[in-house]
């Protein structure tokens, strides 16, 4: 009787020990964002994601903390693995040191790091990269443009922002071998009265397009008060100019957070095996998505425009509008054969930077100092060989 | 000819937030008030006029609002100031961040959303303009004038001529708060016509600048705001055409500032301050 009582003391205990392990297998997971929340641009797509994730993985718990300065996320990491964060996500740039440096101090947490290059056993790297979208953006913004002078709004000169804008100045000169994109730079993520500032100056610059890559919709808003075609920046913007957003990129962080999160709780991804985890997650993967708004890749106020501007792509003739398309299906599909950085693509100085016939690495792609001819303005730390 | 113009166009959109902001911090302090809080004001007035225009009400209620919500913290300031008498100037700092705290946390909802209507941006350059103008008749031509600066200047001669100080000093705080409130209306209905947290980037400190740089006077603030304005704008409008770094074009408008402080500083015109600006007044004491 004793002994029954006994095992069935054992069996509770291990009960208990296997339902709390149940509990901890998918661990507490937490981001920390660069901006607000409401950025309407980058915070907004990652914590969208956040949300999606949240429900396709069952007992997952999620916590975040918006508009942490750059400087400071050493501090919130610190709080947030006290609180009991095992896998902790930090979603920019300029975060990476720290967190490499937090993955040495925190070797049982798991890290994984947006848009940059350093790893370590327990961190990881990842981005859904918009450089194929760019430059359908491109061409579309040469075909609508009398001069083919083109505008764009920059935050910072890192190599994300030179690999976006170089691929837009080159899908402009497949389009228009004359086409220039004038650069601005704001020197910020978000700044709304930059942004509109900047715009104001390349319009009256002479820019007949718009494009951008930082987190507000003040670039779309500022076009639609002045009735130029834009191309709107990672969330759907084209509420904020139906008459003018012609397209943009759409981001799914989502596809990169859940398949991580699983392979977490599978047990796959652990704080040894992350050194060579580099997600670089693009159309192919469903990542990203061409358009202003999903299932949207043109707004079709811009069809009849694009369709009526020519262009001979390998001897045929086609229109802009049927190219576009056509790109965006190969490069979505499971095998593409079309790359925008396939060479030979020489920089504005005139140096080869990638040889005819290669495709630019991903290494290429995220160290990128130069840019493609065609790039107007200040382009800081450019490599001059 | 066409760049100065887009240069001017520029300076007065941009600078008709700082105008109405820093002509209600100069009623304010021409009262003897210190309010720093004008950042915190502007977002809040920012929020109530999106708010407000969201739930379909018209404009003109919008910015009814937003001059309420400036008027409301204003009047919180006021009551800490005079009431308890804390210290305004960290009074001020406190109201800023209470004010971007609380138009922050409510205004979640509303971020992510267009208005359908929104505002032009003319009619409020033009009325911070004429008001500027209005203020300045006011102040140096008026017995109402008088009695302001009387109360800033020196508030006990003015409480024996039998001026009500208090009273004068929260209609000069709460002016200030209303102006600051509209200035926020101007960003989230016109300038950039949506609700996001931290909008107001700043632009309240820079109006507290332009008071001191433009010596506490209505007209002076509608040059300095321009002046302002055309230095913000060309920071982005040189971009590219001289070999400056683009960190040091930011900075530009804030150095040239500094400059021009201290050339009026070396010149000793800095005597416009009102003589008890940011100390508080009990009959009886000195």
């Amino acid at each position: 009787m004793k002994n029954v009582l006994m095992l069935a003391a054992v069996a509770g205990l291990v009960g208990v020990g296997l339902h709390s392990s149940a509990q901890t297998s998918v661990p507490k997971s937490c981001f920390v964002y660069v901006g607000p929340v409401g950025d309407i641009g980058w915070t907004f797509a990652h914590n969208e994601a956040r949300l999606l994730t949240e429900k396709a993985i069952p007992g997952l718990e999620t916590k975040f903390v918006e508009s942490v300065p750059e400087a400071q996320a050493m501090p919130t990491i610190d709080k947030l693995v006290g609180d009991g964060c095992k896998v902790v996500f930090t979603t920019s740039f300029g975060f990476m040191d720290q967190t490499l440096e937090a993955a040495k101090k925190y070797p049982d947490v798991i890290f994984a790091h947006t848009s940059g290059y350093k790893r370590a056993p327990n961190m990881a790297t990842y981005m859904a990269d918009f450089y194929q979208i760019y430059y359908l953006n491109g061409m579309m913004a040469a075909a609508l443009s009398k001069t083919g002078k083109l505008g764009y709004v920059g935050a910072f000169p890192i190599p994300e922002l030179k690999r976006h804008i170089s691929a837009f100045a080159l899908g402009a000169r497949a389009v228009n071998p004359k086409a220039t994109v004038n650069v601005k730079w704001i020197n910020a993520w978000f700044d709304p009265v930059k942004a509109r500032e900047a715009a104001e100056s390349l319009i009256s610059e002479g820019a007949e397009a718009l494009a951008f890559t930082e987190d507000t919709a003040t670039v779309v808003q500022t076009a639609a008060k002045k009735n130029i075609p834009v191309f709107s920046h990672y969330n759907s913007m084209y509420k904020f100019g139906p008459d003018v957003v012609v397209s943009g990129q759409l981001v799914h962080w989502e596809k990169i957070y859940i398949d991580f999160m699983k392979k977490v709780v599978a047990g796959g991804y652990n704080t040894k095996s992350l050194q060579n985890v580099d997600y670089w997650w693009l159309l192919r993967e469903k990542a990203v998505e061409l358009g202003a708004q999903n299932g949207m890749p043109i707004n079709p106020k811009f069809m009849a425009r694009l369709k009526a501007v020519s262009i001979t792509v390998a001897g045929k003739k086609t229109n802009v509008y049927d190219r576009v398309m056509a790109l965006n299906a190969d490069m979505s599909s499971a095998k593409p054969t079309f790359d925008p950085y396939t060479g030979p693509i020489m920089d504005r100085n005139g140096i080869l930077r990638v040889p005819a016939g290669k495709v630019a690495s991903i290494g290429d792609l995220n160290s990128m100092g130069w840019v493609a001819p065609g790039v107007l303005g200040e382009i800081a730390d450019e490599p001059a060989k | 000819m066409d760049e100065i113009l887009n240069a001017l166009t520029r300076a007065a959109s941009f600078g008709t937030p700082l105008l109405l902001a820093s002509l209600g911090a100069i009623v304010c302090e021409r009262s003897g008030v210190v309010n720093l809080g004008i950042e915190g004001m502007m977002a809040l007035g920012a929020l109530a006029g999106f708010a407000v225009a969201y739930s379909g009400s018209s404009l003109w209620f919008a910015v009814l609002a937003a001059a309420l919500a400036g008027v409301a913290a204003a009047l919180l300031h006021a009551l800490v100031t005079m009431t308890f008498r804390a210290n305004q100037f960290i009074a001020g700092l406190a109201l800023t961040m209470l004010g971007l705290g609380v138009a922050g946390l409510l205004g979640k909802p509303y971020e992510g959303f267009p208005l359908s209507d929104t505002a032009l941006e003319w009619p409020f350059t033009l009325g911070a303009g004429l008001l500027a103008i209005a203020l300045y008749g006011v102040f140096f031509y008026t017995r109402a004038g008088l009695l302001l600066r009387s109360v800033g200047e020196n508030p006990a001669a003015a409480d024996v001529l039998g001026m009500n100080v208090a009273l004068v000093r929260v209609l000069a705080t709460a002016f200030g708060g209303a102006l600051a409130g509209i200035a926020g209306a101007f960003l989230s209905l016109a300038y950039r016509p949506s609700w996001t947290d931290g909008m107001t980037v700043g632009l309240g400190w820079v109006a507290v600048a332009l008071v001191i740089f433009t010596g506490w006077h209505p007209l002076k603030a509608v040059l300095g705001s321009l002046f302002f304005g055309v230095l913000y704008y060309l920071q982005f409008r040189l971009q590219g055409s001289v070999a400056v770094p683009t960190e040091v074009l930011a900075a530009l408008p804030y150095i040239l500032v500094i400059v021009v402080l201290a050339v009026i500083g070396a010149r000793g015109q800095q005597g416009n301050a009102p003589e008890s600006l940011g100390r508080p007044y009990r009959r009886g004491e000195r």
